[in-house]
């Protein structure tokens, strides 16, 4: 009986510190089920497939985890992440160096977080605002520049190996960027000061502040990054094509937010991790390339990511409020 | 430093909001190794001066010193630094942090890894938070267990802890049994005592007279933004207090000591 107990105390303290754990159940479920309803499900490609499409979005989303922990929320990323891929585009398509392209981009990107930042905390208004109006300026002024036009880059540069050349079989490199960025960001944010005090500033930014933590530098500090991480998977994706059109990443934020979402981060702040991340970005790439082998049109894929967040969210809430008790 | 000198002195303190004076001409201090109860009825400005004096924003007039050194107060870090530590009734802890975690908030330890990244230090912060709990007398499970699974108590307790821990000159502690359970609220007025006996001096802002009676050595009765008056423990009893704060009044001071 004390042993159960006891057991019961460590299952409920893990459901609690694992925000996770829904979406590892989802990816397990959705898995089965398309090893028997999808052929070829099973198989090198098909991982490559699924790997390919959940780094692009990962790396975004793990910007997004980070900037949402620390309570705030971001919606311009899918226009970052086309506004800096046609920076890095033009700048490339016009001869300069394409690794002076990238880091341009970087830093455009990393302008767009500060501004996002800056008035959010400067003005105290809602970060969804500040940020849906980013969405719409910024794809604004893509469409404007480019007048709508896809811009193209022919040529070979060891750059866009690097950033997402073929690794084995189908495999890009952009896993590669992401399982880093996922350890990197992980271990910023369970192994330093810097995460300990997004996490306070997310959980409750007046306390953190009383605590002497300098709540507007961390919040600043996470839409910085999580723009840049949005403009590097825009960067890895044109390294993927060599072309971009401006509706490039477009919706991509809401799928972003969905896999951050379904990973257990709480979009209130103060909870959350990236291997969660990691997870819903698999789950979420594993419906688009699973749906279309299992012979399914395209379009059921919106619908099915849907019904996922919402089933995620609802299991997160009640795990959470379970072990809570 | 005796006891019986000024740990901390604000003098002429004024604040004001817009058009309302919360303070007006406010003196106030606190002595060394002392609890001072901070009274006064709702609005009476009780904590815009404490918010003064822990750095939340800056009086528009008046002059702070601590420990005898005029201070200027431009974040709550400084005060923190200087060893002003301030535990709010319902921002003490951030509820989905783990106990350690948040003992350790703002001011982690860390070790290097190849000599440039700075890491927590995980096994210090477990340990340390686990021996000083205990030390002072406060159980918990676990100290990577969420801070949302105490009581409002033990809250409070770990809260105090981290204070004393931390080489606090001054606690000071806003509504700490608001919302307690009788029991609760007699283990944390037992944690102010224990603060005092190891030398720190603690501010105990209060509805609840009986409360801060049973530990506080000296009483500042605030009212309306303004300093109603001083008084030892010896010159008044709980009535007397409540009196005051009632009626706004001053009374006379009893000469029976």
């Amino acid at each position: 009986m004390n042993d159960r107990n006891h057991f019961g105390l460590w299952v409920v303290k893990h459901f609690r510190q694992h925000p996770e754990f829904g979406a590892l159940a989802g990816l397990i479920v959705v898995f089965i089920g398309f090893s028997f309803t999808a052929t070829r499900f099973i198989s090198a490609d098909s991982f490559a497939g699924i790997a390919n499409i959940a780094s692009e979005l990962g790396i975004m989303a793990a910007g997004v985890t980070f900037l949402m922990i620390s309570g705030e929320f971001d919606l311009s990323v899918g226009s970052v992440f086309g506004f800096s891929a046609m920076l890095f585009a033009i700048a490339s398509a016009n001869g300069i160096p394409l690794l002076f392209g990238l880091l341009l981009a970087l830093l455009a990107a990393g302008c767009i977080g500060f501004l996002n930042g800056y008035i959010t905390v400067h003005f105290q208004i809602p970060s969804f605002i500040t940020t849906l109006g980013a969405l719409m300026l910024w794809r604004g002024v893509l469409l404007a520049i480019t007048g709508g036009f896809p811009v193209r880059f022919r040529g070979e540069s060891l750059v866009l190996e690097t950033l997402n050349g073929h690794l084995w079989g189908e495999f890009r490199a952009s896993v590669i960027w992401f399982f880093a960025i996922i350890l990197v960001l992980n271990f910023i944010l369970l192994r330093t000061r810097y995460g300990n005090a997004t996490y306070a500033t997310g959980g409750n930014k007046d306390a953190a502040r009383l605590l002497g933590i300098s709540v507007e530098r961390i919040k600043i500090g996470n839409f910085i990054m999580c723009s840049m991480m949005a403009g590097f998977a825009g960067c890895i994706q044109f390294a993927r094509f060599c072309s971009v059109d401006p509706v490039r990443g477009q919706n991509m934020e809401l799928e972003a937010i969905a896999a951050v979402v379904v990973g257990g981060t709480l979009m209130t702040g103060g909870y959350g991790n990236l291997v969660g991340t990691l997870l819903g970005v698999l789950l979420i790439g594993m419906l688009r390339s699973g749906l279309v082998m299992a012979g399914a049109p395209a379009y059921w894929y919106q619908a099915f990511v849907g019904l996922i967040l919402i089933i995620a969210v609802i299991l997160n809430t009640y795990i959470k409020r379970w072990s809570l008790k | 430093m005796k006891d019986n000198q000024n740990l901390v002195e604000m003098k002429n303190i004024y604040k004001y909001f817009g058009t309302v004076t919360a303070l007006r001409n406010v003196d106030f201090q606190v002595k060394n190794k002392e609890i001072l109860g901070l009274v006064g009825d709702n609005g009476a400005g009780k904590s815009t001066l404490i918010k003064i004096l822990t750095g939340v924003f800056p009086p528009d007039q008046g002059e702070i010193f601590f420990e005898g050194k005029k201070i200027k107060l431009a974040f709550p870090k400084n005060a923190r630094d200087l060893g002003i530590e301030t535990v709010y009734q319902n921002l003490a802890l951030i509820d989905l942090m783990s106990i350690s975690r948040n003992f350790f908030l703002g001011r982690e330890p860390v070790k290097h890894l190849a000599g440039v990244v700075s890491v927590l230090d995980k096994k210090k912060i477990e340990n340390v938070t686990k021996t000083v709990l205990k030390d002072i007398g406060i159980n918990v499970r676990s100290v990577d267990e969420e801070v949302s699974i105490l009581s409002g108590g033990e809250r409070q307790s770990v809260a105090i802890g981290r204070a004393i821990h931390f080489g606090a000159k001054l606690l000071v502690l806003d509504e700490p049994t608001a919302a307690l359970s009788i029991k609760e609220s007699h283990k944390v007025l037992n944690y102010v005592l224990e603060a005092k006996k190891r030398g720190l001096s603690v501010i105990f802002i209060t509805h609840n007279i009986y409360h801060v009676y049973s530990v506080a050595d000296r009483f500042t009765i605030l009212e309306h933004g303004e300093k109603l008056g001083d008084f030892r423990k010896d010159e008044v009893c709980t009535d007397d207090l409540i009196e005051v704060i009632r009626t706004g009044k001053k009374i006379e001071k009893k000469n029976n000591k």
